[in-house]
């Protein structure tokens, strides 16, 4: 994924994978191409999926805006389509994205009169996911979110505002600058 | 007087009937609710024949600013069901629903209301009612008792529920034709002028492609004056693209001087509260159900 603020971000080493080309340590819920065209689908798909982990009704809106943003990102400034998988692990949901990393100009997206601001959907996928890992290679991107569902986990990790060490301070997180630009 | 394309429910003016066509329930209700407020403030006898029954269709008017409870207890404005006034329980007689509303037409004067305005909402056709096919003969007779006098009807139909024939049928007979003025519509998303309170609805799912007639609604809306309501109690999903721009024009809003209100489910509001616009002076983030 080519989002318009590389950053120099390599392979975390809180990986939720343990290598780049492993499959997820458990069965996926969801596997899903996208492209431009597919995203409502892969949103109803995403928030069906997440609801059935048992998420509330607000973190299963979370989660399929992470998923949106990060699949839109591949469309809008990477090759245009990508590949987002959904699996549960040890009390959180994952949810990722890869894609093949090169920019398709025709994938650009539209210019409209509105100004956009680049890199402003990654950044509310750090400020909702309670965890986001990107790795970035010769072969493309995958961007990893996760959230606790409450399971196994225990204690939900997006309640660290109560400024108690969790799993998320130990992720290799997106920083939550104030900046809309903060790169992913 | 032929019907014409797209009249705004606020351009409507005395002996006027006009075909209301809606696309969904929140859309009927905020058009009627525009009829009702303006023609209350201009004095005039109003009421409103609905499907929805008298509490709701209360009710629905007063979330939307119309100040119901003085116009009913002064007798100014009537909220009632179709069976009780033209209808005789399963059956319709155009004649004599006509005879009715030239009969509410010389009591209105007689209470000294310098005209009147009627809602109705045609749904009752929809049901298995006797004498139906009377419809366009209704609508013919109502375009003659209102002919030079001082009131106007305005018959609503679903789009969704009356065949595009009924629909041909009916609409020779009305002097204008009322919508929503839409700004985009497809079976996922839907973007449209709001009338009470005034703004604009956005339904549905919205994401970057359809930037453009977001840009296009909100900057007619940045161009106005007065409070503006972003209904977007109906949203299902926003991504980050289109919450900073409704964001940004808000803010624009706000800064002018304009209350302004967003209106949105709970699990949409965190987005926009994210990017500050809860503590922006003048400017309301408040939940789809209040």
């Amino acid at each position: 994924m080519s989002d318009e603020n590389p950053s120099p971000a390599g392979p975390p080493a809180n990986s939720p994978r343990s290598g780049r080309d492993s499959a997820p340590p458990e069965p996926l819920s969801l596997q899903q191409p996208f492209d431009r065209d597919s995203l409502y689908a892969l949103r109803a798909a995403v928030s069906a999926h997440a609801a059935a982990a048992g998420l509330s009704s607000q973190r299963v809106y979370d989660v399929v805006a992470v998923a949106h943003e990060l699949a839109a990102n591949a469309v809008v400034h990477g090759p245009g389509h990508g590949q987002l998988r959904l699996w549960a692990n040890d009390g959180l949901l994952y949810c990722q994205v890869r894609d093949s990393g090169a920019a398709s100009r025709s994938a650009a997206e539209k210019k409209t009169v509105w100004p956009s601001q680049p890199g402003h959907g990654l950044w509310v996928v750090g400020q909702v996911a309670d965890k986001v890992s990107v790795d970035r290679g010769d072969s493309g991107t995958i961007v990893t979110a996760c959230f606790a569902t409450g399971g196994r986990a225990g204690r939900p990790l997006h309640s660290r505002s109560r400024n108690t060490p969790d799993r998320a301070r130990n992720a290799n997180r997106v920083p939550r600058g104030p900046s809309p630009a903060s790169p992913c | 007087m032929a019907a014409d394309a797209s009249t705004q429910v606020t351009e409507l003016t005395a002996d006027d009937h006009a075909c209301l066509t809606f696309g969904e329930t929140e859309e009927l209700f905020d058009l009627t609710a525009a009829f009702v407020r303006d023609g209350l403030a201009a004095g005039l006898k109003v009421m409103w024949l609905s499907d929805a029954g008298p509490g709701i269709a209360v009710k629905e008017l007063t979330r939307r600013g119309v100040a119901v409870e003085p116009a009913l207890s002064a007798g100014q404005l009537a909220a009632d069901g179709c069976e009780e006034r033209f209808l005789s329980g399963w059956s319709f007689s155009a004649d004599a629903a006509v005879g009715w509303l030239s009969g509410q037409l010389a009591a209105s004067r007689q209470q000294g209301f310098p005209g009147l305005r009627i809602a109705v909402d045609m749904s009752w056709a929809l049901r298995p009612v006797s004498g139906v096919e009377e419809l366009p003969r209704f609508e013919e007779g109502i375009a003659a008792a209102l002919s030079g006098t001082t009131a106007s009807v305005l018959c609503q139909y679903d789009r969704e529920r009356f065949d595009p024939v009924t629909l041909a049928s009916v609409g020779g007979f009305h002097t204008r034709s009322v919508a929503a003025a839409t700004y985009y519509a497809d079976a996922k998303l839907r973007i449209c002028r709001q009338y009470a309170p005034p703004g604009i609805r956005i339904a549905g799912e919205i994401d970057f492609q359809s930037a453009e007639p977001l840009a296009q609604a909100l900057a007619e809306e940045v161009r106005l004056d007065g409070d503006e309501t972003v209904n977007m109690a109906s949203l299902a999903f926003i991504d980050a693209r289109c919450t900073m721009m409704i964001a940004e024009a808000v803010r624009t809003m706000a800064a002018a001087g304009r209350k302004v209100t967003l209106r949105c489910p709970p699990e949409v509001a965190p987005g926009f509260a994210r990017l500050g616009v809860a503590d922006v002076p003048g400017l309301r983030l408040v939940s789809a159900d209040e």
